[in-house]
C-alpha cells in the first residue's frame, strides 16, 4: 500500500531522502531487525531507524517547507514508514526478551531432588496417637472423654471396684503403695484406669458413656513385655437396657475401626471382680486373616489376646450410688501398649520409654 | 492345671480328639488355654511280654539268660538286671524296635548266646529315672499288645489357665464336667468305693482357730508298706506336672488332680502326742516345709501343730519332721477345708505357691474332704496293702451353708438381652450340675463345689457362659453427645503445634531420683523437693514420684545422644506429684499436669548442610511464642529471671494472666553436664491448666485497606532494660495508629552500661490514608513516652 502511494506523487517531491529511501527504509526493517541477535543491539537499531538522527526523523523536520497540499499526504506516509519499522522492532524485542528470560531461567536450574531447606517434622508419640485415635473411635459413638489422678486411694481403685480386702491384686507385689496422707485411705499409683469409672459415676447421673485413657502402675521389672508405668484405656457404658450384646457390639465395632474393617472378635468367659459377666476380647489377626501356620503376629492361633471386659458388677453400683435394679452397664480396658505393639509389629515394649527419636519418628 | 486327655477319658467320652475343637471348647467355656502338648513315645517295636525263664547266662556272670513270651514262641533274651523273676510282665523290645535316641535293637551275640531284642528299662524309655533294674509292670499287663498304648501314649496335655473363681476346674472331673455341657455328654465320677475295717482314727485333732480352718478331716490307713505307685498313676503324674515320690505321697497328688480336693500323708506315728492342733504360729516357730526351705513363722501363719510345734502349714505344705517315708506302716490321710484368704495370704508371704494353696486360695468343696480321702486311701491300699479304719476324725468348726438363690427370668433379660426363658435357663444350669426348681423365679440350689455363685448375677454368668458368648447379637448403643473437651481440644492443638514445629513426643516413667533435683540446683526448701515416696519400690529408680519433667527430658536427650542423635527436640505432658493434699481430693497427692519441652542441637527450617537456626535461650522463648499463638493466649509476658537449672542470664519466668505459670530459657551448663550433655540447650516447663483453659472466639478487626507509614527508630537504653518493656512504652505512647513494632536490631556499643534497640512501627488507619503530619505527631508522642521511661532516641532511619 505504501509503495502505491509513493508510485503517485513521488516525483513532484525535494527533500533530504526521496519516497523510494523512506519506503526502501520501512520494508527493510524486518529483516534488519531480524538480524539483530541481543537486546542491546536491538535498541542501537531503534535509535538509527526511529530516533532523532533517524533519516525518518530528518524528513519529518522537512515537512513545513512542503507545498500545503503534499504536507499531509508526506506526513501520512512517514506515519506509516514509522508504524511499520515500530512493529518490526517491538516483534524482535518481545523475540529477544523471551530468549534473554529463557537462558535466565535455564542458568537457574538446579537439581531438584536435593534436600536442601528441609522442615524438620516432629511426632506425637505412638501411645500418644493410639489413645487418640481410640478415644476418636468411641467419641464417634457419643462418649466422652475423661483423665483421671494416677495417684489414687484404695477406695477407688479396689473397694469401690468391689474388689476385696483379701484380693491378691492389694499385695505389695503388685500394686505401688504411696507414702501420703492417712495409712487408712491406703494412697496409691493406680493400678488401672477403672477408678476413674467409680469417681465419673459418683459425679454423675447415668446415662453414661465415657472412655479414660491414661498411666496405670505395677510393681514390675522392666523387661522386653513389662513396664511399671504404662496406659491404659477404661470405657463404660451405663443406662437402663444395657445388654451384653451392646458390650460385645460396641468392642467388634471398636475391633474394625482399629484393626480394620474385615476383623472379628471373639469373647471368652474370664474373671474380673468388676464386671459379671467377664470375658476377656480376641480379635481376629489382621495380619494373617486368622490363623495361618507360623504367622509372625498371632503365630499361627488367629486371635490376639486383645483387652478385658464384661458388665458392670452390681457391687460396683451400689458403690458408687447407682441402683443395680434401675441400670445396667457394660465396661472395658485395653492396654494401648498392646494395641500398638500388635498393629505395628512392635516387640519390645521398652521402645515406649526410651524416647529414641529414631523410633518416634517412625510414627509421623 | 495340666489335663491329659487319656486320663480324661477315665471320666468322659468326648465326642472329638481334635485338639483344635477342644481347644475351641475350653475357649468357649472360660478357661484359657496357655499351651497344648502332644506327648508320644520315644520308641517304636516295645510290647508286654511275660517272663517264661531267667537263668544265670552260662558264660557271664553278671547276666541272665531269659525267655520272654509275647504270645508266640518263646524269645531268647540276655538281661543284665536281676530286679524280677520268672512270671514277670515287662516291656520288651522286639528285634528291629528304636528305642529313644534313635538306638536300634536288633538281635547280637552276647558272650556265646544269641540275644534277640531287650528288656527295657525306666531309664531306658524315658518314663522315668530308675535304671536299678527292668520295668517290672502290673500282672494284669495285656502281653502282647503294645507297649505304647498300654501307658496312655500317645496323648495330648493341655494346659489350662483357671480364673481365680473357679476351684471347681482345677481337677479333671471338674474339666470333665465343663466339657460335658459344651459337648452335650455326660461325664462320670471315679469309683469312690472304700473298703474299710472297724475302728476309728488314732489321732485326735482340735481346730483352736474356727477362721482359718472350716472343717477338719482325717482317714487312717494302717500296715501299709510304701513303695513306687503303679506305672500308670507315675506317667499320669508326670503328665499333669508332677514327680512321682511314693505311692502315699502320689495318691494324694492323684486325687487332688482328679477331685480336686488336696490331701496330706502324715506318718501317723511321727505324730508326736497322737493329736493336732490347728492354730496360728506363735512368733519366733519355725518349720521345715517339704521343699528344704527353713521356714520363720508368723503370727498369721495357720499350721497343724502336733506336741512338737508345727508340722505343717495349713493347705500350702507339709513339714519334714511328719512326712511319710520308707518305714511308714501308719499313714494319716488328711483332707481338710481351709480358710481361702488366710492360705492366700500365707502363700504370698512365703513365696511358697503349691498345688494345695493354688487350689486352697480359690475355694475347695467344703463337701469332699472325706470323699476325696476314701479315694485316696483306697488307691493306697491297692498298692501298699493295709487296711483303712472306718472311722474318720471329722471335725467341724463352720457348718458350710446350703446356698439357694432365687433368679427371676427377667433379670437374666435386663443383662443379657432376650431370648432367655426358665426352661432354657434351667437346662443350661443343668448342665454343670446345677439344681433349679419353679418357674420364675426360678429357684436354684447351688452346689458346694461353686463357692463362687451367691448372687443371681453369678448365675446370670454361667447362663451367658454355658449359651456361650459367640451366640449373642451384636448391637451398638451410642451415647447422646460425645465429644472432646475445650481442654482436651486445646491440649491436642498444643502438641500438634509442638510436632510442628520440630519436636517429637516423649513418654518417661513418672519416677525420678532425688540426683535429679541436685542436678538442677534447687535448694531444700524448694517447693519441687516435696516428693512423694512409694512404700514399696521394686528398684531405687522407682522409688520417688517427679515433681517436674525437665529432668525427664534431659535424660531423653543423653540417650539419643548416646546413640549419636545431634539434633533432638522432645517435649512431654503428663503430671508431676507433689507431697501435699489435692484441690479436689485431699485424700491424694496434688498431680498438676505440666507440659516440658528440651532441645538440643538445632531448631527451625535446615539447609543442605543440615544446619538450622542452632539453639539458645531464643529457641526456648522462641517456642513459647509459638504456643503462646496456637494457643490464643491474650495476657503473657516473659519476666527475666534465674530458675534453678536454668542459665542465671537467659532465663525467663513465664506469666499468663497475671500469674507465673514456669520458665523457659537455656539450661545451665552445671546442670547440662550433670546430664552428660553438650552445648547450649533450650528448655521450658509449664503448668498446663491455664494454657488450655477456655479463650474467647476471636473477633475480626478488618485489615486497613489503606496504605502503611512505615519508620524506624533506635533508642538507646540502660543495659539491663528490656526489648518487652520499650515496645510496649512506645506503642502505648504512639496510640491507636500502631499497627504493629517489631525490634530488629540490638547491640551493645562501647559503652557497656547502654545498649541500642532499633524497632521498626507500622502506623494505619482504617479509614484513610494518614498524612504525613500524622504521622510525625505519633512518632513525637513516641519518642516522648520513651525519654519518659529513660529510653534516649538515639536515630532514625
Amino acid at each position: 500500500m505504501l509503495a502505491l502511494w509513493f508510485g503517485r506523487i513521488s516525483v513532484r517531491l525535494t527533500s533530504p531522502i526521496g519516497m523510494e529511501e523512506l519506503e526502501a527504509i520501512a520494508a527493510g526493517a524486518p529483516q534488519r531487525a531480524a538480524s539483530v541477535t541481543d537486546l542491546e543491539e536491538l535498541e542501537a537499531l531503534d535509535s538509527e531507524l526511529l530516533g532523532k538522527r533517524s533519516k525518518l526523523s530528518e524528513l519529518q523536520r522537512t515537512i513545513g517547507t512542503l507545498p500545503p497540499d503534499q504536507k499531509p499526504v508526506v506526513g501520512q506516509a512517514i506515519q506509516a514508514a514509522r508504524a511499520a519499522i515500530t512493529a518490526a522492532l517491538d516483534s524482535r524485542r518481545a523475540e529477544l526478551r523471551l530468549v534473554a528470560a529463557n537462558a535466565l531461567l535455564e542458568s537457574d536450574r538446579v537439581d531438584v531432588t536435593l534436600d536442601a531447606r528441609s522442615f524438620p517434622l516432629g511426632a506425637a508419640h505412638l501411645i500418644q496417637q493410639t489413645i487418640d485415635e481410640v478415644c476418636d473411635i468411641f467419641v464417634g459413638l457419643g462418649y466422652l472423654v475423661a483423665e483421671g489422678p494416677e495417684a489414687e486411694i484404695g477406695w477407688y481403685n479396689f473397694d469401690a471396684l468391689n474388689t476385696p480386702p483379701t484380693h491378691p491384686s492389694r499385695a505389695e507385689s503388685d500394686t505401688m503403695y504411696l507414702e501420703f496422707g492417712d495409712p487408712a485411705d491406703e494412697a496409691l499409683l493406680r493400678t488401672h484406669t477403672s477408678p476413674m469409672q467409680a469417681r465419673w459415676m459418683e459425679r454423675y447421673d447415668p446415662p453414661v458413656h465415657v472412655v479414660v485413657p491414661g498411666k496405670v502402675y505395677r510393681a514390675d521389672t522392666i523387661d522386653a513385655s513389662h513396664l511399671p508405668v504404662f496406659h491404659q484405656i477404661e470405657g463404660l457404658a451405663v443406662d437402663s437396657g444395657i445388654t451384653f450384646s451392646d458390650l460385645k457390639g460396641t468392642l467388634a465395632h471398636f475391633a474394625r475401626e482399629f484393626f480394620g474393617s474385615s476383623t472379628t472378635v471373639r469373647l471368652r468367659p474370664h474373671f474380673f471382680p468388676f464386671t459379671e459377666p467377664s470375658a476377656e476380647m480376641d480379635v481376629s489377626c489382621f495380619a494373617c486373616d486368622g490363623g495361618q501356620s507360623g504367622c509372625r503376629v498371632c503365630g499361627g492361633a488367629g486371635w490376639l489376646e486383645m483387652l478385658g471386659c464384661g458388665m458392670v458388677d452390681p457391687n460396683v453400683f451400689e458403690a458408687v450410688g447407682y441402683d443395680p435394679a434401675a441400670v445396667t452397664g457394660f465396661a472395658f480396658g485395653m492396654g494401648v501398649e498392646r494395641l500398638a505393639m500388635v498393629r505395628h509389629d512392635i516387640h519390645n515394649i521398652r521402645h515406649f520409654i526410651e524416647n529414641d527419636v529414631r523410633f518416634l519418628r517412625q510414627f509421623p | 492345671m495340666r489335663v491329659s486327655l487319656r486320663w480324661l477319658a477315665d471320666y468322659i467320652d468326648l465326642p472329638t480328639q481334635d485338639s483344635a475343637e477342644i481347644r475351641q471348647a475350653f475357649a468357649s467355656l472360660g478357661h484359657e488355654v496357655e499351651g497344648v502338648e502332644a506327648l508320644s513315645a520315644g520308641w517304636a517295636g516295645v510290647v508286654i511280654a511275660e517272663v517264661l525263664t531267667a537263668e544265670r547266662h552260662p558264660n557271664a556272670d553278671k547276666v541272665r539268660l531269659c525267655t520272654v513270651s509275647t504270645g508266640g514262641a518263646p524269645i531268647q533274651v540276655v538281661c543284665g538286671a536281676w530286679n524280677f523273676e520268672v512270671g514277670a510282665i515287662v516291656p520288651f523290645a522286639v528285634p528291629g524296635a528304636v528305642l529313644p535316641g534313635g538306638f536300634e535293637i536288633g538281635t547280637r551275640e552276647i558272650r556265646g548266646v544269641t540275644s534277640n531284642g531287650m528288656i527295657c528299662s525306666e531309664r531306658e524309655l524315658e518314663l522315668g529315672d530308675d535304671h536299678a533294674g527292668i520295668l517290672v509292670l502290673e500282672s494284669d499287663a495285656p502281653i502282647g499288645e503294645d507297649f505304647t498304648d498300654y501307658v496312655e501314649l500317645p496323648d495330648t496335655v493341655f494346659d489350662l489357665s483357671i480364673t481365680p473363681n473357679r476351684p471347681d476346674v482345677m481337677s479333671m472331673v471338674g474339666v470333665a464336667r465343663e466339657l460335658g455341657a459344651y459337648f452335650g455328654v455326660p461325664y462320670r465320677l471315679p469309683s469312690l468305693e472304700v473298703q474299710t475295717v472297724p475302728g476309728a482314727t488314732s489321732i485326735a485333732a482340735t481346730i483352736s482357730d474356727r477362721e482359718g480352718c472350716l472343717r477338719f478331716t482325717a482317714r487312717e490307713v494302717r500296715g501299709v508298706e510304701l513303695g513306687p505307685s503303679p506305672l500308670w498313676m507315675r506317667r499320669r503324674l508326670r503328665a499333669a506336672g508332677m514327680r512321682p515320690i511314693s505311692n502315699a505321697v502320689d495318691v494324694t497328688n492323684y486325687v487332688m488332680c482328679e477331685l480336686g480336693h488336696p490331701l496330706h500323708a502324715f506318718d501317723a506315728d511321727k505324730i508326736v502326742g497322737g493329736r493336732l492342733d490347728i492354730r496360728r504360729a506363735i512368733a519366733g516357730e519355725r518349720l521345715t516345709t517339704l521343699d528344704d526351705v527353713d521356714r520363720a513363722l508368723g503370727e498369721t501363719d495357720l499350721v497343724i501343730a502336733d506336741e512338737s510345734g508345727p508340722t505343717s502349714l495349713a493347705g500350702t505344705m507339709g513339714g519334714a519332721t511328719s512326712e511319710v517315708s520308707d518305714t511308714t506302716t501308719r499313714v494319716l490321710m488328711e483332707a481338710a477345708t481351709w480358710d481361702p484368704p488366710t492360705i492366700m495370704w500365707m502363700s504370698r508371704r512365703h513365696l511358697l505357691v503349691s498345688e494345695a494353696s493354688k487350689r486352697f486360695e480359690r475355694g475347695v468343696d467344703p463337701g469332699s474332704p472325706l470323699t476325696a480321702s476314701a479315694r485316696a486311701c483306697q488307691l493306697l491300699v491297692a498298692t501298699g496293702g493295709g487296711e483303712i479304719l472306718a472311722d474318720p476324725l471329722d471335725v467341724v468348726a463352720v457348718e458350710p451353708s446350703l446356698v439357694e438363690i432365687p433368679l427371676p427370668v427377667a433379670e437374666v433379660e435386663r443383662t443379657l438381652g432376650p431370648g432367655f426363658d426358665s426352661d432354657r435357663i434351667a437346662s443350661l444350669l443343668a448342665s454343670i450340675d446345677i439344681e433349679v426348681s419353679g418357674i420364675d423365679p426360678l429357684m436354684v440350689r447351688v452346689p458346694s463345689f461353686r463357692p463362687d455363685l451367691v448372687r443371681p448375677i453369678d448365675l446370670i454368668e454361667e447362663v451367658a457362659r454355658l449359651a456361650g458368648y459367640d451366640t449373642f447379637a451384636d448391637t451398638v448403643p451410642t451415647g447422646a453427645a460425645g465429644g472432646l473437651t475445650v481442654e482436651q481440644e486445646r491440649t491436642r492443638a498444643l502438641r500438634a503445634c509442638l510436632t510442628g514445629a520440630g519436636l517429637s513426643q516423649a513418654v518417661n516413667l513418672s519416677f525420678m531420683a532425688v540426683e535429679d533435683l541436685d542436678a538442677f540446683g534447687f535448694p531444700a526448701d524448694d517447693p519441687v523437693r516435696a516428693v512423694v515416696a512409694v512404700k514399696n519400690p521394686l528398684r531405687e529408680e522407682e522409688s520417688k514420684l517427679r515433681t517436674a519433667l525437665l529432668p525427664g527430658l534431659l535424660s531423653s536427650l543423653r540417650y539419643n545422644r548416646g546413640h549419636g542423635a545431634k539434633a533432638v527436640g522432645l517435649f512431654e505432658t503428663g503430671k508431676v506429684f507433689f507431697a501435699r493434699p489435692g484441690a479436689v481430693d485431699a485424700r491424694i497427692p496434688d498431680q498438676p499436669d505440666r507440659v516440658a519441652f528440651a532441645v538440643m542441637g538445632d531448631v527451625g527450617v535446615r539447609g543442605l548442610d543440615g544446619r538450622g537456626a542452632g539453639v539458645d535461650v531464643y529457641a526456648a522463648t522462641g517456642l513459647w511464642r509459638l504456643i503462646a499463638q496456637r494457643l490464643r493466649l491474650p495476657d503473657w509476658r516473659l519476666i527475666p529471671s534465674a530458675r534453678p537449672g536454668f542459665h542465671p542470664g537467659r532465663c525467663a519466668d513465664v506469666e499468663v494472666a497475671g500469674t507465673v505459670i514456669g520458665a523457659v530459657g537455656e539450661i545451665h551448663p552445671n546442670t547440662v553436664e550433670a546430664y552428660e550433655l553438650a552445648g547450649r540447650i533450650a528448655g521450658g516447663e509449664l503448668d498446663l491448666a491455664p494454657l488450655i483453659e477456655p479463650t474467647p472466639h476471636p473477633l475480626l478487626a478488618s485489615p486497613s485497606t489503606f496504605p502503611p507509614v512505615e519508620f524506624d527508630l533506635a533508642f538507646l537504653v540502660d543495659a539491663g532494660a528490656s526489648a518487652a518493656s520499650l515496645l510496649e512504652t512506645t506503642t502505648a505512647g504512639g496510640g491507636p495508629l500502631v499497627a504493629s513494632a517489631r525490634v530488629f536490631d540490638e547491640y551493645t556499643g562501647r559503652d557497656d552500661n547502654r545498649k541500642s534497640i532499633a524497632i521498626r512501627y507500622e502506623l494505619r488507619a482504617g479509614d484513610r490514608t494518614l498524612t504525613s503530619e500524622e504521622a510525625a505527631g505519633v512518632r513525637r508522642t513516641m519518642v516522648e513516652a520513651a525519654a519518659e521511661a529513660g529510653a534516649e532516641l538515639r536515630g532514625e532511619a
